[in-house]
């Protein structure tokens, strides 16, 4: 589904990733871990399509296709979701006109019938209903006034909603208490399936303790230095990123 | 003596002729009064640079673009969309009863052109103190305009609508004066619609009395040719327990000043000045405002928000001024601005002159370019840029807009902004 090969990334004339090679298949779920600065957030920015991260070197195939060549909106309509470390407010915006918008963006691309109001009020309040998230949500402005909790929600909602092919998480455990944490990764969870895989990247192994990972990679000074299972995250957790990094 | 722009010339000397087809003549007063503008106005000229009022708006381009001989209209006037209940219109300057609506009007309010009202016996005056030299002009050459009048406690339901239609055929200028007057409780919804083709010069001066206890909500669409010149001049009076609401709605022009003088002389009377600006190309938009409250006890607020594209420049100047006497008063303003490209600009100069010293008074100016996070996150939803750029800008000016308490008017405001994106 997704092929890096040797990508290279700089922001603001720095060189942050030097050289990144990972291929994620169908279904599989894949962690990158790494300690800060290491360039992890770097490396879902660049694959969301963000201005500002420029690609130097190396390729980016999704789906058999350039994904480096397509706009951020193209790169989400294809089926590529980041839910963001930082959710932004948007004041002035009704989260749930955001989301019809997103919606029907979306099916626009893909060449299905846009949603009309009531299709789209009855899908959203099916899936809130699932995540336990209260409706008003919907009436307020996107992202506004929400708590670090609402809004990791919120994205979990979004992702829900969008149904993506390739779930980006950037540090979505960040901020998070222990409860709002597990609603995050029951939300990630739900959308498991075979068609459908997920790049976590995350600070802590806390959070792969509710989402599963196939694979985990160690992220350090902008190179994957480790490759390994679920247990590699136990162990970093254990021994710390130093001495991985350095062996 | 100073020498006198061209532009400024070229009405003086033909002051005489015009004379002859101005309405009035027949009355002494009336002809003094318009010789007492042309003085005033002959001292002044037009309003340029050095006059600190008019520091960030030039008026240079019009002499090129509106003194040049009459021509025929550049194109046949569209009827505006919005539907009002009453209507007063005109074409180029002068009341056309054809096209207005003006029967069945209920009882307590009266609708007439300037025209009918100088016949009636109407008195129009000049204050030896005016120092705005475009109100001088407009006094010399005031050809017509509305005066309604609503009679005590009464209250108008639906829209009275005022329809100025510029064809392009008459350059120099649609000098029309127009007065509101509203008695004790009395209450008026209004909207006035300017609209045209062409390079012309449109000059508005409108007086307003609001009488105690009454109500006005005063709408205004600015929607000139963007080859025009709009330079309006409001002046508005509010008696105790009396409201005005202005909000302004302005795309049009070339170069486009609104400039509104409200003084409060009574307690717990309310003035709020809104309005929403949305301009591209080299258009020119200019929001002038002075609140004089003379009494204890009332409140002020101005919020004007800005759109700007490519190299069109904003202004915001905002003054409000506070009596010595006039304690527990309350004064808000805020402009803010969005420039959407590196050449639009916008200067903005509030300024409180405040003489009392129990009052609560704020301003603000704000102006800056679409917030690339935000931008971001709707593109990594899937919403292409374009869209993503106008829902932002929609959402900036979606409070400003929510302020407009009539919903018909609101609904239609909102419709000519979301054109407006259309067209970027």
């Amino acid at each position: 589904m997704l092929e890096i090969k040797d990508l290279r990334a700089e922001v603001g004339g720095k060189e942050i990733l030097k050289g990144i090679n990972l291929t994620i298949n169908s279904g599989e779920i894949h962690a990158v871990m790494g300690p800060n600065g290491a360039g992890k957030s770097t490396l879902s920015y660049v694959l969301s399509g963000r201005h500002g991260y420029e690609v130097t070197g190396g390729s980016v195939m999704y789906d058999g296709q350039n994904l480096l060549d397509m706009d951020p909106d193209v790169r989400a309509c294809s089926g590529i979701f980041l839910a963001f470390q930082y959710p932004v407010e948007i004041p002035g915006v009704a989260s749930a006109t955001f989301l019809k918008t997103a919606l029907n963006a979306q099916r626009k691309f893909r060449g299905e019938e846009e949603l009309d109001a009531m299709q789209f009020l009855k899908l959203v309040r099916e899936k809130t209903k699932e995540l336990d998230i209260k409706d008003d949500m919907l009436k307020r402005a996107v992202n506004v006034g929400f708590s670090g909790g609402e809004k990791k929600r919120n994205e979990v909602l979004q992702m829900a909603l969008l149904e993506p092919k390739l779930m980006l998480l950037d540090e979505t455990d960040s901020g998070l208490d222990i409860d709002a944490l597990k609603v995050a990764a029951e939300g990630v969870n739900r959308l498991r399936s075979p068609e459908r895989s997920a790049l976590i990247i995350t600070h802590y192994q806390r959070l792969l303790d509710y989402i599963v990972p196939d694979f985990v990679h160690v992220l350090a000074d902008g190179k994957i230095v480790k490759s390994g299972d679920k247990s590699l995250a136990l162990e970093l957790e254990e021994k710390g990123y130093a001495e991985i990094s350095a062996a | 003596m100073k020498s006198l722009s061209a532009l400024a010339q070229n009405y003086i000397d033909r002051f005489e002729t015009a004379l002859e087809t101005l309405p009035g003549q027949s009355s002494r007063s009336i002809s003094e009064l318009r010789k007492a503008g042309l003085e005033k106005f002959a001292v002044q000229d037009f309003p340029n640079k050095r006059v600190e009022e008019w520091r960030f708006t030039n008026l240079s381009s019009m002499t090129k673009d509106v003194a040049n001989e009459d021509g025929a209209g550049v194109s046949a006037l569209t009827p505006s969309l919005f539907e009002t209940d009453y209507e007063i219109v005109f074409i180029d300057g002068l009341f056309s009863e054809e096209q207005s609506k003006l029967d069945g009007l209920p009882n307590g309010l009266s609708i007439s052109s300037f025209v009918d009202a100088l016949e009636n016996g109407a008195v129009f005056s000049l204050n030896s103190e005016e120092e705005r030299s475009l109100i001088a002009l407009n006094t010399a050459f005031m050809q017509d305009g509305f005066c309604i009048h609503v009679g005590e406690k009464t209250k108008i339901d639906g829209i009275v609508g005022i329809k100025f239609k510029n064809s392009g055929a008459i350059k120099n200028g649609a000098h029309l004066r127009n007065r509101i007057t509203l008695d004790t409780g009395a209450a008026l919804t209004l909207i006035e619609l300017h609209e045209g083709d062409g390079s012309y010069f449109s000059n508005p001066v409108s007086h307003i009395s609001i009488g105690e206890g009454a109500r006005l909500d005063h709408y205004k669409l600015q929607n000139e040719s963007v080859s025009a010149y709009h330079l309006a001049l409001t002046d508005v009076e509010v008696q105790k327990q009396g409201i005005y609401k202005n909000f302004s709605f302005s795309v049009g022009g070339k170069i486009s000043r609104n400039e509104l003088k409200t003084v409060i002389l009574g307690s717990d009377a309310e003035s709020h000045l809104d309005g929403a600006y949305l301009m591209r190309g080299d258009q020119h938009c200019d929001t002038t405002t002075l609140t004089e409250h003379k009494v204890p006890k009332n409140i002020s607020n101005q919020t004007y928000k800005g759109v700007l594209d490519d190299k069109a420049h904003g202004v915001f100047q905002g003054k409000i001024h506070i009596a010595p006497d006039a304690q527990q008063v309350a004064g808000d303003q805020l402009s803010k601005a969005l420039l959407l490209s590196d050449y639009a600009a916008v200067d903005c100069k509030p300024e409180l002159e405040i003489y009392a010293d129990d009052v609560k008074c704020s301003h603000g100016a704000t102006s800056g370019e679409l917030d690339d996070d935000a931008l971001f996150y709707l593109q990594a939803r899937g919403i292409p840029e374009l869209e993503a750029r106008k829902i932002l800008i929609e959402a900036f000016l979606g409070d400003v807009l929510l302020s407009i308490d009539n919903e018909k008017v609101r609904e239609y405001f909102s419709t000519r902004s979301a054109h407006w994106l259309k067209q970027s």
